[in-house]
């Protein structure tokens, strides 16, 4: 084996335990203070100085290992043993890794029980550094490269070495916050573990309540959270289904411009449908003042409630249903509709008998998905939900709130994880393992059959008004930005923009005044950062989950899964209680917003890959092996290539859903790093809409403006047509 | 030896794609796989290219022990039965692929793929995307592109399928021509039969995993070795007869009451299963000679070339086909049906 991979690894290993600082820095890297203090400062020593003068003796049998791993290079010996020694020296360096990472803290050591074990410990440590950052990636790849010698994932190191990254990056930032959101729940103030706590969180009236059912007053907040989900689930799939079938089975003639529809919830910060309804059914809407107006009535505060949240959600998430569902209905093949339809059966017959229950793994789908982003919102219930609180909204009060209570927070978290886990499974079931896909990869020559009348009629009733009503809420946020106040003075003004994003020329250059632009500058940057990683990270994810066989495949991918599950809040305060504490010390940094973003994201990118993926033929792949080209050549020449609509798709997804999150940052955010999304929801707490719709409007603007970019600079894929018939059986 | 399998598994699971088999593939030679799908011939194949790593045993290509080294690294180059052409590529820009892959200059990448290109009398044709060419000229720049990197062997997986018959036939024997011109190493996988015998140099019948046979096609048509092979390589009749030794080198064979005497050295006397090929039975009408067995025709149909028949006889069915078009018979005649000692072959020990 002539490869150096190996060796450059443990070079670089012990080149970071002896030239950077083992522990992160207040100031960060780039001050470059720490040069001068490597082997004497306490603070800034590397690994190597930490063990030798500072008497942090636990961090030798790190390196030791790694040093072990160096050794196996330089010594000749067959590929296998090689690959086995290395196996064990890395994979015995990053347990001792992890477990002193574990086992000692800011306090020394973290347990009673490691104290009781051996006696109090006089060092202490803070968070992990690029050190040691370093040394546990260099530890990663000679694991790898170890595996792959071996003969594991085909024998290709690249492939291992990008198996176990995505791997350890989902196991640290998303199986990791969960699992600490699991401790901490059961956990009291002062961090002792008592199981009993969990269940008397949980069991809380304010949670269960049905005081609404029977006597007056209120429903707990769980019971709040499932009815407004269920019904948002069922409503976002009936009305995603009329516009699904109304695009691609009728002769509708505005179907390009339903079309439109799915865009606009990508581009739309969530809460933004919510300003929207204040705006016409608020207090100072346009209904009440002119119910005021024509009949004298006074107005109310109807909206604010269950029905506004719902009616939000519906409008937010229907084009969500529809982009889900218009693929399910053109999924479900014309020829067995035509087959039915030689069968005697009649359209109507046909289209309840055939044509709907194909598309009930879809209709279970879409529901789903309802689901769970109703459980997930945040924006629209704290923007409309007046006294109707749900499990999202609670949870933010509990961390940001007076009560301070994180294992509340936990606790109310993991009830939510429960909730969308559950919804999962039932989805799994309902589906179950029968396949209902009807695209094979034969040419359909039969044509849709159009809809049975009364089936048409019924959609287009639905669908139409529901549609220009969206367009008219879309159209009344944008005017809500350019008039004085809304509701009183309806003078045209630019004035909200201008408190929002003035730029002032002065003596001293430009100064951006604007009240908007701090945030805006942070979200603009860190989204910028944190898109290519979710694309590259989740295209990787997708290639080795469609493209590799190996061992714990269907593990991985259903980790991937669900974290696609778990609701933006629950990672919120995950990474809260995971991130403040070494070893991993980055609660309050653009870092930890960048990571959240990309955890958060990453799923639908893995989604996105594997399904364009699934439609390249594997023999084109195995075809560059054969013809010499390396795992990463095969990605840069042959995959990526064929891949751009999916790295136009992730890229834009990415960078999008970061700008308009609210759910998970909104407990990450600090005054340094504010984000346009949270910046935005405090205004509208404070009633200051005019401001928060322009930001809005700049930020769908800025969005819009951004995806043709991508667009441009990725292109289209070269492609005449797709040529790679299927593959047939394989003997 | 350029390719060599020793007790080679490969498992899914617990499921054994392929239970352990051994075989040798000689330099200059063409190779066949041959079986009914499912009996691990492609996976025998992937395990060569290295698409797939051998779950135990030892793989040597051109005395080289490859077992856990992949695709990538082994000096092979396949074509596939879906041709897997780049289609974001040129015709050119495909066979230059694995040159440049394997380090050389683009010009010199270029002129070996033009070399190629002419090698399969595709000279040309650089410029044109795969999507504009036929399915035949879309093989061709498949084998240019495994050819021009002079592999220790190479590979083709069932290229023929996705062809029409005509052109299958042109392009296996293209395929023959181009392997015998440059004395390359091949080793073929295909579920033809027909196919398999007009290509191969020496052919591996696979079923169920292992290895049924192996041998030079006349070798596995006139002595197949299991009842498996007899049905698989051409057609034949199974029946159960009697097997009486004459000398060292001949039996005779007698099914129900007709007797025929076939060269064989290795049967032993008593009962016996015996396979018929259908063009070994001459169909005379009744009486007919004596020895001959008398039969019915239970269903006749004509294809042009030659007359098929379904004859009940007190040997059980028998399936015959017949050259004389010009007086067929038809279903209900009685027949005596005559056995040529060549194509009666006894196929299994005596079931004592």
């Amino acid at each position: 084996m002539s490869s150096r991979a190996p060796l450059l690894w443990s070079v670089a290993g012990l080149l970071a335990a002896v030239a950077l600082p083992w522990y992160a820095l207040q100031e960060g890297l780039d001050s470059g203070a720490w040069l001068t203090g490597l082997w004497s400062s306490e603070d800034y020593a590397s690994g190597l100085a930490q063990i030798i003068q500072h008497g942090r003796w636990w961090l030798a049998p790190v390196l030791a290992a790694l040093a072990a791993c160096l050794a196996i290079c330089l010594v000749p010996t067959s590929r296998e043993r090689c690959g086995a020694w290395l196996m064990i020296a890395s994979a015995a360096g990053l347990a001792l890794f992890v477990a002193q990472g574990l086992a000692i803290g800011l306090r020394g050591w973290s347990a009673d029980w490691l104290v009781a074990a051996f006696g109090e410990l006089a060092g202490r440590q803070i968070g992990t550094g690029a050190g040691a950052a370093l040394v546990m990636i260099a530890l990663l790849a000679l694991l790898s490269i170890g595996l792959a010698l071996r003969g594991a994932f085909g024998g290709d190191a690249f492939v291992a070495g990008a198996i176990t990254t995505v791997a350890a990056s989902i196991l640290l930032f998303t199986a990791w916050p969960i699992l600490r959101i699991l401790v901490q729940a059961f956990q009291d103030g002062d961090g002792v573990f008592r199981p009993a706590l969990l269940l008397e969180r949980l069991a809380a009236e304010k949670i269960w309540s049905v005081r609404c059912l029977v006597g007056g007053g209120r429903c707990g907040v769980a019971w709040n959270t499932l009815i407004l989900a269920v019904c948002c689930a069922a409503g976002t799939t009936a009305l995603g289904l009329a516009f699904a079938l109304i695009a691609t089975r009728t002769g509708f003639h505005f179907k390009r411009t339903l079309r439109v529809l799915t865009v606009l919830p990508i581009v739309t910060p969530p809460f933004v449908i919510g300003l929207a309804l204040i705006l016409v059914f608020g207090r100072a809407g346009l209904v009440n003042q002119f119910l005021d107006w024509s009949m004298g009535v006074a107005s109310t505060r109807w909206i604010y409630g269950f029905q506004g949240v719902l009616l939000a959600q519906l409008f937010a998430f229907t084009p969500v249903a529809f982009l889900v569902l218009i693929g399910v209905v053109e999924g479900v093949s014309p020829t067995l509709e035509e087959a039915s339809q030689t069968l005697r059966a009649d359209r109507w017959a046909t289209f309840t008998t055939v044509s709907l229950p194909l598309m009930r793994p879809g209709l279970a789908n879409a529901f789903l998905v309802g689901f769970i982003e109703s459980i997930a919102d945040f924006g629209n219930p704290i923007v409309l939900g007046g006294d109707y609180g749900v499990l999202s909204t609670e949870i933010y009060f509990a961390v940001v709130g007076a009560q301070l209570d994180y294992g509340r927070a936990a606790a109310l978290g993991l009830l939510l994880l429960a909730f969308a886990l559950g919804a999962f499974f039932v989805q799994r079931r309902v589906v179950g393992q029968g396949s209902y896909a009807t695209i094979s990869g034969k040419g359909d020559s039969g044509l849709p059959t159009p809809l049975p009348d009364a089936a048409r009629r019924a959609a287009l009733w639905v669908a139409v008004p529901w549609a220009v009503f969206t367009f008219l809420l879309y159209g009344f946020a944008f005017v809500g930005g350019l008039v004085k106040v809304w509701g009183r003075d309806y003078t045209p003004t630019l004035d909200h923009y201008t408190k929002a994003f003035a730029i002032e020329r002065t003596a001293d250059g430009l100064i951006w005044s604007g009240a908007a632009w701090n945030s805006f500058w942070t979200t603009v940057k860190l989204a910028a950062i944190a898109a290519p990683l979710t694309a590259a990270l989740g295209l990787i994810a997708a290639w080795i989950l469609v493209r590799q066989r190996f061992v714990g495949r269907a593990t991985l991918e259903f980790a991937t899964m669900l974290s696609f599950a778990v609701p933006g809040t629950v990672i919120g305060v995950a990474y809260v209680f995971a991130f403040n504490v070494p070893p991993i010390e980055i609660t309050g940094t653009a870092m930890i917003i960048v990571l959240c973003f990309v955890f958060r994201n990453m799923p639908v990118g893995v989604r996105a890959g594997m399904a364009a993926m699934s439609q390249i033929d594997r023999s084109l792949d195995e075809a560059s092996a054969t013809l010499r080209g390396r795992a990463p050549q095969t990605l840069v020449y042959v995959v990526l290539p064929l891949l751009r609509p999916a790295i136009v798709g992730a890229l834009v997804y990415g960078f999008v859903r970061a700008v308009t999150t609210v759910s998970a940052v909104v407990f990450l955010v600090t005054a340094e790093y504010e984000l346009a999304t949270t910046y935005i929801i405090l205004r509208v707490i404070n009633g200051d809409y005019g401001i928060a719709i322009a930001y809005s409007c700049a930020l769908i603007v800025l969005m819009l403006a951004v995806i043709l970019l991508i667009q441009f600079v990725v292109g289209e894929r070269r492609l005449g047509r797709r040529i790679a018939p299927p593959l047939g059986g394989r003997a | 030896m350029s390719v060599e399998f020793q007790n080679v598994v490969k498992r899914y699971g617990t499921a054994a794609a392929v239970a352990g088999i051994s075989f040798t593939v000689e330099s200059g030679t063409l190779v066949t796989l041959l079986g009914p799908s499912g009996c691990g011939k492609t996976t025998t194949l992937r395990m060569i290219a290295g698409l797939e790593l051998a779950s135990e045993g030892r793989i040597l290509i051109a005395g080289r022990d490859v077992t856990s080294l992949g695709a990538t690294q082994r000096d092979v180059s396949m074509v596939f039965q879906s041709y897997a052409l780049f289609p974001h590529m040129s015709v050119l820009e495909n066979v230059c692929y694995g040159l440049r892959r394997s380090g050389l200059a683009r010009d010199e990448a270029t002129k070996g793929a033009r070399e190629g290109l002419a090698t399969v009398g595709l000279a040309g044709y650089d410029e044109r995307q795969p999507s504009e060419l036929s399915g035949g000229q879309q093989q061709r720049v498949a084998v240019a592109r495994a050819l021009v990197l002079k592999p220790s062997v190479m590979l083709f997986d069932e290229p023929l399928s996705n062809l029409d018959a005509r052109l299958r036939r042109q392009m296996r024997e293209e395929i023959r021509e181009l392997q015998q011109r440059l004395g390359l190493t091949v080793v073929y996988v295909t579920h033809d039969q027909q196919e398999a015998m007009a290509v191969s140099d020496r052919i591996i019948v696979m079923n169920a995993g292992r290895i049924e046979q192996q041998g030079s096609p006349r070798d596995l048509y006139e002595r197949p070795a299991t009842p498996f092979l007899a049905r698989f390589m051409g057609e034949s009749n199974p029946a159960r007869g009697s097997v009486r030794r004459l000398d060292r080198e001949q039996i005779v064979v007698r099914l129900s009451d007709s007797e025929v005497v076939v060269a064989d050295s290795a049967a032993v006397d008593g009962e016996a299963t015996v396979a018929v090929r259908p063009e070994a039975i001459t169909v005379e009408v009744a009486p007919g000679p004596a020895g001959a067995l008398p039969g019915t025709i239970a269903k006749a149909s004509y294809l042009g070339t030659h007359m098929e028949y379904s004859i009940d006889t007190a040997a059980g069915a028998l399936f015959a086909t017949c050259p004389r078009v010009e007086r067929p018979l038809k279903a209900g005649d009685e027949v005596a049906l005559v056995l040529a000692s060549r194509g009666v072959i006894v196929v299994q020990d005596q079931a004592t």
